[in-house]
């Protein structure tokens, strides 16, 4: 096999699992089609493919929008031309992982907000429940349709040294990117013209059909055409640009808080010939600011009312409202104990370990040894406001401990896990960066559904274990293969 | 259609016409201000254009053509300088982007990105001002040339004609007025040619005029064309008619009355243009006639707001 | 066994019409062994539908909605109730066993929200006037009866200097407030000491004038006393709040029971008038209060940098939210 310059010089990092090299430093077989493929192009051509990428996300608009003072920037999110590819086999068992824990994170939600006997059966402590700002007692006992919660998720994953997947987060509020998976695909088309199907990489295009499959199935009226909608904060919300897309791509109409109004504990939307009733909101405004008679009073993304009308079911919202509870970070760690309580079976996809520093005795370890944990708030996300021990001053360590003693509930801890590297075409050569993995799930009353990809988001400083685009993160193309 | 789509195509389409007739306004006063000897005095086109500012901040501008231009091109403050209209079309574009042709936001997000970009402000300041004016008008051509081709035939292209014209209407009345009450102060304007070669060019109807009167440049054969000449595409006729075309076609049966109290406002304003003549108006007095057809073109926009985009 | 018969009337006026208003109402008596409710009715502007169900706290909750425009919204509730006396407790365990089986309930629902100290800045001055006040052999309902009559005396009643809105913070540093006030405060002290607390709101319905808290909606809390259940204490005017006082829901804090509260579109201000009258069943004659009258003006919307057409404003005001509460 002929290997160009770029290619020779790869030096996978030491201790951590490259998703290209295997231990033996030989090629993995799935990635032998796509080098042999690369080692046939130039550093100029491939050159040429990443202005190309670079070009058609910027004249399509693919963005996302910066704020600093009173005008927006609009950024590219940085994208990488090497795939990432996941084999078959890897995928049926992150597949079957997700399905289970999505199957449970709904039980349980269903519990918290009925029965409770999870906590009855004290798996998971009251307390720690209680003390969760997402958990609304305003959905006790609300009826949500065929009893699904979580319709849409993106659980991230990430995978030690060995190569063993872990679940870092589950994303069951309203989670974003996926515009990045569809896009990053129809880009890839036109950077490697046939190499897609000559390696047998599965499609993800069905995925805006899946969801707009399910939405309508929850259609409170039994008519032809029920009104389906997706609700957006407005052009000022970083994902707009997704927003749009998945409103483009599933033909239905993008709202805003102020086109919506209730009537009567029916949701309408306004229309210049008059009010027209929604059905089904696919919304991307959070819970907070979902109904200003209910939440936040002072929200005007919402609609004031909408949690009457979706009570008495006459709207479906996705996700339901109240989810936060199942995702919290610290909640997050009693989730293989609800697989084992609900399914009786064993967890197929592994947790991080995690520290609650609202106990006092995990607290007094996770202090001993901060230099070798990742500290985070449960309610943060988008990577802002952790610390990452390994890569901390002492200064630093001490300023964050000082913000823990204030409110311990709100922080966990977890021991530093190395995430995989995968090859990245940078300045010339390739080179390994982080990566990790957020497959989208849609789950419908005919079950779990997961499209063969997702977003592999990849830390592109040298170095750096954060993935998180407002960090520096860009994202790769995720081929699954068949 | 959704009302807020609806408000924002209407707004987008206001703001674009509005900046074409300011840039040409502009870019004919400064050539003018090229010939002229004495002072020349912007005071009528900020009067216009700027709304009612805060007489220190206009006063400031002196009659500085390089500052008046860049105040009213570039300047953040003035709400009416084409970097804010723009802005502002382009605001309303962003959020209605799946509902336009992908073609006329692009030539949106062009001019946007001409308006703020170094070359305009170079031009303004240091260099030829009017070629900074053509390049904006342009850019305005080009986004009525995309709209034309690219955008689909029904609702939304209604509500951006309507907006289109009613803004223009708005503008010629206002020119009309402001000019002709300049005449009130100085009667020896109405004899200067180049007073009233000024305002056809500025409203892009001076070979119109030619063509039509062959005796020279006379106050009322301006005002029956910026008024009455249902060929010229700026008159207050042809905006009116072309807004009572637009909205004929937006009938729908789940809105009669509210269709009908509009339409009864578009059609008295018409009917009351179209059998007036330069006598009449000449009889009414031509301040009371041009304010009367300026409140009507509002209450047209009022009964729009409410009947269509705000819903209450 | 007291009768009453009570009128309580809500009434928005605002300054100019507004639409799309939507409103919750929590004013329905709690049914019990101590509290009958005979006859209720609500009577609201326009005669919307009003959902109403049980929310997390047990208590019935209405909801309507009120989308055409409009310049006043008048919600009128009148019922009939009839009351019990409850015998105090008895009080004959040993504090020690009684606190032990306070401390059992810290981990369990629903006492865990009841438990929760709300963090104020008087947080630490209060928790040193309760040690230094330490009584030894003190029950809990002894404690919590001697908290009631600290809030009664440490605290001025003073109607008007604080909102739905005022925190904790500002009412410990002014030392006044009215019923809502005090019963936040003593929830603080007796969470603080971990007898669970909970907010209560009703009336307060007496044949002479002469308690606090008449003549419009008041509130009171109640502590959990080993072995006896929920003990109503009414610090604005140190009793137990027994068969004079007629409640409608109970909760955390004040925004669980919030009698009346709502939101609109529309730039208007609006004036808010509350009147509460109690009367003999057997007699017409109401006993009349003075209205409690607020009149809440519409923000006035910042200047932004982005210029504003005078229709781009109008929106905005339409758009404005506002919010209602009593």
């Amino acid at each position: 096999m002929q290997e160009s310059a770029y290619f020779t010089k790869y030096t996978p990092t030491p201790n951590t699992w490259d998703e290209m090299f295997g231990a033996d430093a030989q090629i993995r077989d799935h990635y032998q089609k796509v080098i042999q493929y690369l080692g046939a192009e130039s550093i100029e051509e491939l050159n040429k493919k990443e202005d190309l990428a670079k070009r058609l996300f910027m004249s399509q608009g693919i963005t996302f929008t910066v704020y600093s003072g009173d005008e927006g920037i609009e950024k590219i999110f940085p994208f990488d031309i090497i795939p990432r590819i996941i084999t078959g086999d890897e995928w049926a068992f992150v597949e079957k992982g997700i399905k289970q824990r999505l199957e449970v994170l709904n039980l349980f939600l269903k519990d918290v907000y009925s029965n409770q006997f999870i906590i009855k059966d004290g798996i998971v402590p009251a307390d720690i429940i209680y003390s969760c700002p997402h958990f609304l007692r305003e959905m006790y006992n609300v009826k949500v349709p065929y009893d699904i919660y979580v319709h849409v998720a993106g659980i991230d994953l990430i995978r030690d040294y060995d190569g063993t997947f872990y679940v870092l987060e589950d994303n069951l509020r309203t989670p974003s990117g996926v515009s990045y998976m569809l896009e990053n695909r129809e880009i890839t088309k036109r950077l490697f013209p046939d190499l897609l199907p000559q390696c047998g990489v599965r499609s993800v295009t069905e995925y805006p059909n899946i969801l707009y499959k399910n939405l309508l199935s929850l259609s409170p009226r039994q008519i032809p055409n029920p009104t389906i909608v997706l609700l957006s904060p407005g052009i000022y919300n970083s994902a707009y640009f997704e927003h749009t897309t998945l409103a483009r791509l599933m033909g239905v109409e993008l709202v805003e808080g102020r086109d919506l109004v209730v009537d009567n504990h029916k949701v309408f939307m306004k229309t210049t010939t008059g009010l027209q009733q929604v059905d089904v909101i696919y919304r991307r405004v959070d819970d907070e600011f979902l109904d200003p008679l209910v939440f936040n009073p002072s929200s005007v993304l919402g609609v004031a009312g909408i949690m009457g009308a979706y009570r008495k079911g006459n709207v479906a919202i996705v996700n339901a409202i109240g989810n936060g509870v199942a995702d919290d970070k610290a909640i997050y760690s009693y989730v293989p104990e609800m697989i084992k309580y609900y399914l009786n079976e064993e967890p197929i996809l592994k947790n991080v370990p995690t520290y609650q520093l609202g106990n006092p005795e995990e607290a007094e370890y996770v202090f001993g040894n901060l230099n070798k944990m990742v500290v985070k708030r449960t309610n943060g996300s988008g990577g802002y406001g952790m610390l990452m021990g390994h890569a901390a001053t002492q200064q630093e360590m001490d300023e964050y401990k000082a913000e823990i003693i204030k409110n311990p509930r709100d922080f966990i801890a977890q021991p530093t896990i190395s995430l995989s590297a995968a090859p990245c075409y940078m300045q010339g050569k390739l080179t390994p960066r982080r990566i990790d993995l957020r497959p989208y799930a849609l789950v419908g009353p005919d079950g779990i559904e997961i499209v063969p990809g997702g977003l592999t988001r990849v830390a592109l400083r040298e170095g750096s274990l954060v993935v998180n685009s407002s960090q520096g993160g860009g994202s790769k193309d995720t081929w699954v293969l068949i | 259609m959704l009302s807020r789509v609806a408000s924002s195509l209407y707004w987008m389409s206001r703001y674009i016409e509005r900046s074409d007739g300011l840039l040409r306004m502009l870019k004919i006063n400064y050539a003018s201000s090229q010939d002229t000897i004495q002072t020349f005095t912007w005071e009528p086109v900020i009067r216009i254009f700027a709304g009612l500012r805060n007489a220190d901040e206009i006063a400031a501008l002196g009659n500085d053509s390089r500052s008046v231009l860049k105040y009213m091109v570039l300047d953040r403050e003035n709400p009416n300088s084409i970097l804010n209209i723009i802005t502002l079309a382009r605001e309303n574009a962003r959020g209605v982007q799946e509902l336009i042709s992908k073609d006329l936001w692009q030539s949106l997000n062009e001019y946007y990105h001409t308006v703020r970009g170094q070359n305009i402000a170079f031009l303004l300041e240091k260099d030829d001002p009017i070629t900074a004016m053509d390049i904006l008008i342009k850019q305005g051509m080009l986004y009525y040339g995309t709209l034309e081709i690219t955008m689909e035939r029904g609702e939304g292209r209604g509500f951006i004609n309507i907006g289109k014209f009613l803004e223009r209407g708005i503008q010629s009345v206002d020119i009309l007025d402001t000019k002709f009450g300049s005449i009130d102060d100085n009667p020896n304007l109405l004899t200067d040619t180049s007073y009233w070669k000024h305002l056809l060019l500025s409203l892009g109807g001076y070979e119109i005029y030619l063509k039509t009167y062959r005796q020279g440049f006379e106050a009322e054969n301006v005002l029956e064309q910026v008024v009455l000449n249902n060929d010229f595409p700026r008159s207050v006729l042809y905006s009116v008619n072309h807004i009572q075309r637009y909205f004929d076609k937006l009938k729908h049966e789940s809105n009669m009355p509210e269709f009908r109290d509009l339409s009864f406002l578009i059609g008295r304003l018409q009917s009351s243009i179209k059998y007036s003549s330069v006598k009449t108006i000449r009889q009414d007095g031509l301040h009371d006639y041009l304010t009367n057809i300026r409140s009507e073109l509002f209450k047209i926009g009022d009964a729009l707001n409410k009947h269509y985009f705000a819903y209450s | 066994m007291p009768e009453f018969k009570i009128q309580h009337v809500t009434k928005y006026t605002y300054d100019s019409p507004v639409r799309d208003s939507a409103n919750q109402v929590i004013l329905y008596p709690i049914q019990d062994d101590y509290q009958e409710v005979i006859k209720h009715d609500i009577k609201i502007t326009g005669e919307p539908f009003v959902d109403v169900h049980i929310d997390y706290y047990g208590n019935e909750v209405g909801s309507f909605t009120h989308t055409e425009s409009h310049t006043k919204l008048e919600i009128s509730s009148k019922m009939l109730v009839i009351t019990k006396h409850r015998m105090y407790p008895i009080d004959d365990m040993f504090a020690d066993q009684q606190w032990s089986d306070l401390r059992l309930l810290n981990h369990q629902v629903p006492f865990i929200d009841f438990l929760r100290q709300e963090y104020f800045e008087g947080l630490d001055e209060l928790k040193a006037i309760i040690e230094s006040q330490k009584i030894a052999n003190e029950t809990p309902y002894q404690l919590a009866m001697r908290f009631c009559k600290y809030v009664y005396e440490n605290f001025d009643y003073i109607k008007g200097v604080t909102t739905v809105e005022t925190t904790l913070d500002e009412i410990w540093k002014i030392k006044a407030g009215v019923c809502q006030d005090f019963a936040h405060i003593l929830m603080e002290m007796l969470r603080m000491v971990n007898i669970p607390a909970r907010y209560v709101s009703g009336y307060i319905c007496t044949s002479k004038a002469t308690m606090r808290g008449e003549g419009a909606t008041h509130a009171w809390a109640e502590a959990y006393i080993p072995n006896y259940g929920w003990l109503g204490l009414d610090p604005t005017n140190n009793i137990i709040a027994n068969e004079n006082h007629v409640r409608l829901a109970v909760g955390r804090n004040f925004s669980d029971c919030s009698p009346v509260k709502g939101v609109y579109k529309g730039a208007a201000g609006h004036t808010l008038e509350v009147a509460v009258s109690v009367g003999n069943p057997d007699d017409d004659h109401m006993e009349e209060y003075e209205h409690d009258i607020h009149h809440h003006d519409a923000p006035i919307p910042k200047p932004a940098n982005v210029p504003k057409n005078s229709y781009r404003q109008y929106m905005e005001m339409m758009q404005q939210q506002q919010q209602q509460q009593q």
